[in-house]
């Protein structure tokens, strides 16, 4: 009787620091942010709230991803009011008290660096802007280094044990995507100085880094889908200002882009918004590769 | 995009009118500021429709003005105040002033004050983000339109892959009351309890399914012999186009009432819904499909009427529903319902029904401004016996301010 009770005691406690031991559950917004998780806590169990063929403004907080976000240790996502529609709510639903704070289990990437465009003044008839600037921070290399190294401090902090494995993941990531800085810039000089139209500002980042000029936007304003007026008026400067490509992501409507690219006699590219948005881009290192890749084919 | 401003630099009450006056600008981050936003809906209708609050001609629906925000790091607060015209009258109504806890551990929140109930699909949404113009005839029959009321919720949401959420709530229910009670009304007058569940198939399909229970502690009439003060029997019979009159003249005089035309003791519901996006990509394209069935049990309390068993009837009510957005700015609906019920008239339960065929339009410029158009057909008996079968509507209704939640 009385082994069989210190029997019990020990299997509890072994069962005790295996759940605490247990994988780390993580619910990313973006399949971007999935990605990086990944790269730095492989052992992770990582969900993507949506997909590149989603418009992450456009999501509905549906009952599934409130029943993920209640079982999530850390919630990682873009920020900059990009999920303004529907993180809310899911916090709200999913009485989740350990992924509310932002020093804690919450983590917005756009909050580790400066974002581009930041407005003092935003208002309706602008369309869909957002005051702290720009979200789609992904796209720039050098930022995405600065989120993941906050990441880790992140993930360090919510799993401690774990500290560890987290500093080592992150230096050869580190080591890796220094190397690909290197060689997808070397590999893009070709782009620098094109001009392109696109649909919303969606590659602000990854044009200003490749030093890409996106003189004109499909969308007349933000948020708002292209126009016929529009459209003729794109036509008309596409032709003035020597536009080489039209330039999409994996979740927009082709259309308007497809009659621009008809009529100005321009080829139209569909680039992956992040990872799964074509089927070359499997993680983080080959979405970037596809990307420049498909932009130095439209050049040709 | 959200209009948020300073709770410290401005009192709350100073706030109120300056955010429609005055442009708010944007400062503080989400969980410091206050957001605050408001809801413009403005209608003409060419004819009075059964069971509706919307008069004929040019009228306000609800105009809403709502703050929230975080309290502290326990608490979240949301006031909201509904602005209604009708009859010539303006009513100010608060619609939901409640606190919800934030923090409590293991998937539970407790909601207390004033905030609409959680059962059935659509009664916890507001009314500015339905597809049509009214609620089902189901809801403005048993719910008053929309059921919020004083009370507190328990919710708990289970640790499950599939969502799973379940809920107690009570209420004073004074809204859901009888005409005629037994005795003094309780002054808890209302419980409910409600299970919901949900899910994807797929990239591209999402469901949820929920079954309610409301026990209302004062839904029984109480059918005495005599019934000589009972002056809207007659009234009945021509044109009852408003759900006020008559039933609940004894207890509220002025202005109008919100409360459930039909009660009764137990209240029974299932509804369904089920979206489906190209690739659960909403922005271009949408469809959603929903349907909820409800049944009024207990009626009537008659112990002193002869014959019992001929009083043992339900009133019931369901409607099914789809909405297609065909591009980002053009949405258009089909929705079809009906409700059963009995009233009674001189000792003897007589019934009447409505069906309603609802067709709408709408145009969405962005996803804060809605213009829509909506033919609805009334094909009513008895007490629901339209004055003209058909109507048409014209709706605008527009948010300012904060983003609204996309709530599924």
């Amino acid at each position: 009787m009385h082994i069989n009770s210190k029997l019990l005691l020990a299997t509890a406690l072994l069962g005790l620091s295996q759940m605490t031991h247990a994988a780390l559950n993580v619910f990313a917004c973006e399949p971007e942010y999935a990605a990086l998780v990944k790269e730095l806590a492989p052992d992770a169990k990582v969900y993507s709230a949506t997909t590149a063929l989603q418009d992450p403004h456009h999501i509905q907080a549906r009952p599934s991803l409130i029943a993920k976000m209640r079982r999530a240790d850390l919630v990682v996502c873009a920020g900059a009011d990009l999920e303004i529609g529907w993180l809310p709510v899911l916090q709200m639903k999913a009485a989740n008290a350990r992924v509310r704070d932002k020093s804690k289990g919450l983590f917005f990437a756009t909050e580790q660096v400066e974002t581009l465009d930041k407005l003092d003044k935003v208002d309706r008839s602008m369309g869909d802007v957002h005051e702290k600037g720009n979200p789609h921070v992904h796209f720039d290399p050098n930022r995405l280094l600065l989120i993941a190294k906050a990441l880790m401090k992140r993930l360090s902090h919510v799993d401690p044990s774990q500290s560890v494995h987290y500093h080592q993941q992150y230096e050869v990531f580190e080591h890796k995507w220094q190397q690909a800085i290197t060689r997808w810039q070397q590999k893009a000089i070709a782009l620098q100085g094109k001009n392109v139209i696109a649909y919303h500002s969606s590659f602000r980042y990854l044009f200003k880094w490749l030093q890409i000029n996106q003189v004109d936007d499909l969308e007349p304003k933000p948020g708002l889908a292209p126009t016929t007026s529009h459209l003729a008026q794109l036509l008309k400067s596409a032709n003035n200002q020597r536009v080489t490509a039209v330039i999409l992501t994996s979740y927009q409507d082709t259309r308007g882009g497809e009659w621009l690219s008809k009529r100005a006699k321009i080829p139209m590219v569909v680039l992956p918004m992040s990872i799964g948005g074509n089927d070359d881009s499997q993680d983080l290192f080959s979405l970037y590769d596809s990307v420049i890749n498909l932009l130095l084919e439209s050049g040709q | 995009m959200t209009a948020k401003i300073n709770v410290s630099k401005l009192g709350l009450f100073t706030v109120l009118p300056i955010a429609f006056v005055a442009n708010v600008q944007a400062k503080n981050p989400q969980d410091s500021g206050l957001n605050i936003s408001g809801v413009l809906n403005g209608y003409y209708q060419n004819s009075e429709k059964v069971l509706s609050e919307k008069a004929e001609g040019f009228g306000l629906g609800e105009t809403e003005l709502a703050l929230s925000g975080a309290v502290d790091n326990a608490f979240y607060g949301k006031l909201t105040s509904v602005i209604e015209s009708a009859d010539g009258d303006t009513e100010f109504e608060i619609e939901e002033a409640f606190i919800q806890t934030q923090a409590l551990p293991n998937g539970f929140s407790v909601r207390a004050g004033r905030f609409m109930s959680d059962i059935g699909y659509l009664n916890n949404q507001h009314l500015h983000t339905d597809a049509f113009v009214d609620r089902p005839a189901a809801y403005r029959a048993f719910l008053g339109s929309h059921y919020f009321d004083d009370g507190v919720r328990i919710d708990y949401i289970a640790p499950t892959d599939i969502y799973w959420a379940i809920g107690i709530e009570a209420f004073k229910g004074q809204k859901l009351q009888a005409e005629e009670l037994k005795g003094e009304a309780k002054s808890v007058g209302a419980y409910t309890f409600y299970n919901k569940f949900g899910g994807d198939i797929g990239n591209s399909s999402s469901w949820q399914l929920g079954l309610s229970y409301l026990r209302n502690e004062n839904g029984q009439a109480f059918a005495a012999e005599h019934h000589d003060d009972e002056a809207d029997h007659d009234e009945h019979e021509d044109h009852h186009n408003d759900e006020h009159e008559g039933e609940h003249d004894h207890e509220e005089q002025a202005g109008h009432n919100h409360g459930a035309s039909f009660t009764g003791k137990n209240l029974f519901s299932a509804d369904v819904v089920y979206k489906w996006a190209p690739q659960g990509n909403y922005k271009y394209q949408h469809l959603t499909l929903s349907g909820e069935y409800f049944r009024l049990t207990d009626i009537f309390l008659a112990e002193e009427i002869e014959h019992q068993s001929e009083l043992d009837k339900d009133h019931q009510a369901w409607y099914i529903s789809g909405v297609y957005q065909f591009s980002p700015q053009w949405s258009t609906g089909v929705r079809y319902g009906r409700i059963d019920t009995y009233h009674l008239h001189e000792e003897v339960l007589e019934s009447a029904s409505l069906k309603e065929t609802e067709l709408q339009l709408s145009y969405h410029h962005s996803h804060f401004s809605t213009i829509r158009l909506q033919y609805t057909h009334q094909d009513g008996t008895e007490m629901f016996l339209p004055t003209n079968e058909n109507s048409i509507t014209l709706q605008f209704i527009m948010t300012l301010g904060a983003h609204s939640a996309h709530q599924f």
